[in-house]
């Protein structure tokens, strides 16, 4: 009896389980400044359990093959049918004409079952150089967060370099563990996005939006509002009001919640296409609701702006020192030059984190 | 008179309780048959002895005595006496033979469904119902549903998520942990990873379409 039941259940998984080596293709145009020296999907596989379960797990190893320097790079990664679209960035690199660098991705994708063999298909979004300048279609307009990324590699660098100058060794020392604790004593919650008229929020009371100015900021927010419920809050809208000389075009707002117990964090980012002429002020609308996946009964919001960019490309992001004069410091995350650096020196030391700062 | 009276009936007969019928035929029988009738003979003198004994019992169990009130007090001690005597006495457990058959084609089929369920519902359906029947247990509405009208961006600790339509991409890098993951409101997440080793940032996101 039990060896039928084996061989049953054999059959069955035979039947059902059929994981196949997946279909692949890497994809970069012909002038791309990025080349592909070798890729490994040894793991990667499709997988038919009720729908298409695709585990992409790759390893490329790629060259720049242009000739300026590159600062940071995005993949997108996507099969027909699946939801959406996702990318792996780099945003610390610093390779050189003709150096090598590597990416590792892993991802599961979830599609319908549909006939035939699933295809991922890995693309280059874009390519940031040393001079700020792009390569790339930019379908996931990942140029503004590469330039904001580089934009914030600059400014901490020239930071640690003057902490350098000032007081040594000892002085970057102090700064690195500073640092550190810093990042180990960020809060930070599971967090959900919903678009559109997709829950009760607008049953929900309404709660006031405190705004955090940071005079440097070219824009002014103002007159915050949204609706708050259980473990949730959603449909923020606010005025802002360009204050710079120069037109802006997108612009993002840090959303903090604080909870009962007085604990603050950075929920979410609210970014906003438009258009703001000198002076002009405009209001924002957001159909979208953030949920949390812990039980949490908000207290309190507040937003600061977090990024502002011009109409000729060109950002404003806040300066360490703006930063540092609120209590901003212990909620907004390093910059990932500052991760990538305090990592170099809790696993290399002081001396190589010097060396590593003046190559730039 | 070839067969004789069974003895069950001559007794009946002796004592006058057969019917008129089968009691005419019994006693047709008797007259002709010295051995039956001796018997018959013997089993009244029985009957005059049981009368004469039930005459000499005790003062008091007159023939009006009340039998079944007896009975009824004879049964209630006697279960009274049961009940005392498992009270001292450690009772023994009948345990029912066990087979193995059974058991092994039970425990096959549950190895056969769950092997079926995990090899055709995706995980994240199994995370969902697991999740809703935590909610109708505990009452509470502890998760959101992944997917309700809209679509739904995701970040947390196990990385980034994105369901919709029925499909679902999710990027984890391999089971590393996070060191910040965000979302937005124009339906991105993110999540940003460091190599513990080189240092190298890695930054993985989501984004509806």
């Amino acid at each position: 009896m039990s060896n039928k039941l084996c061989i049953a259940f054999a059959v069955a998984s035979g039947i059902s389980l059929h994981a196949q080596a997946l279909n692949h293709k890497i994809d970069f145009p012909k002038d791309s400044p990025v080349s592909l020296l070798s890729e490994d999907f040894g793991n990667s596989n499709a997988t038919a359990r009720g729908a298409n379960l695709i585990d992409v797990n790759a390893a490329l190893s790629l060259r720049n093959s242009g000739q300026k320097r590159i600062r940071s790079m995005t993949l997108m990664v996507s099969t027909q049918d699946a939801a959406g679209k996702g990318s792996v960035s780099v945003p610390t690199l610093d390779a050189g004409p003709g150096e090598t660098f590597s990416v590792h991705i892993s991802t599961r994708l979830v599609r319908p079952l549909t006939a035939g063999n699933p295809v991922v298909e890995v693309t280059l979004d874009g390519v940031l150089f040393d001079d700020l300048s792009f390569y790339g279609p930019d379908l996931l307009h990942s140029q503004r967060n590469m330039i904001r990324w580089e934009l914030e590699a600059q400014r901490d660098r020239k930071y640690f370099k003057t902490l350098l100058a000032a007081g040594g060794a000892e002085g970057l020392r102090k700064e690195m563990l500073s640092s550190l604790a810093r990042q180990g004593d960020s809060s930070q919650r599971g967090v959900q996005m919903v678009r559109g008229r997709a829950t009760n929020i607008d049953a929900e009371p309404e709660s006031q939006f405190a705004f955090l100015d940071i005079p440097e900021s070219p824009v002014e927010a103002s007159n915050g509002r949204a609706r708050i419920g259980a473990s949730l809050a959603g449909a923020p809208q606010f005025e802002v009001r360009n204050r710079s000389p120069r037109a802006v075009r997108h612009l993002e707002i840090a959303w903090i919640v604080k909870d009962q117990q007085g604990r603050e964090f950075l929920a979410a980012s609210m970014p906003a296409d438009m258009t703001l002429a000198p002076n002009q002020s405009g209001p924002v609308a957001q159909d979208a609701a953030l949920r949390f996946d812990r039980p949490i009964s908000i207290q309190s919001m507040s937003g600061f702006v977090s990024s502002v960019e011009f109409a000729d490309g060109s950002q404003w992001i806040p300066s360490r020192g703006a930063l540092d004069q609120t209590r901003l410091r212990q909620l907004v995350a390093p910059s990932p030059e500052e991760q990538r650096l305090s990592q170099i020196y809790t696993k290399k030391g002081i001396q190589v984190l010097v060396e590593e700062l003046k190559k730039f | 008179m070839s067969r004789h009276v069974i003895e069950t009936d001559l007794a009946l007969y002796a004592a006058g309780d057969l019917p008129v019928w089968r009691g005419a035929v019994v006693k047709l029988h008797v007259r002709g048959c010295a051995e039956c009738r001796a018997l018959v003979e013997a089993l009244r003198v029985d009957r005059e002895e049981l009368r004469r004994s039930a005459d000499d019992m005790p003062a008091g169990l007159s023939k009006d005595f009340d039998w079944d009130q007896l009975a009824a007090e004879m049964t209630a001690n006697i279960r009274v006496g049961l009940a005392a005597g498992e009270c001292v006495t450690p009772r023994e457990r009948k345990i029912a033979p066990v087979s193995w058959r059974p058991m092994a084609i039970a425990a096959g089929l549950v190895v056969l469904l769950g092997g079926a369920w995990w090899l055709n519902i995706p995980r994240t359906d199994t995370e969902t119902i697991g999740r809703a029947l935590r909610n109708i247990a505990t009452g509470e509405r502890s998760g959101p549903p992944q997917e309700e009208r809209g679509p739904v961006v995701g970040a947390s600790s196990a990385g980034v998520v994105l369901v919709e339509n029925g499909g679902q991409i999710r990027i984890d890098q391999g089971g590393l942990e996070p060191v910040m993951y965000s979302v937005s409101t124009q339906g991105s997440a993110s999540a940003r990873y460091v190599d513990q080793d080189t240092g190298q940032v890695t930054i993985t996101a989501t984004y509806v379409q």
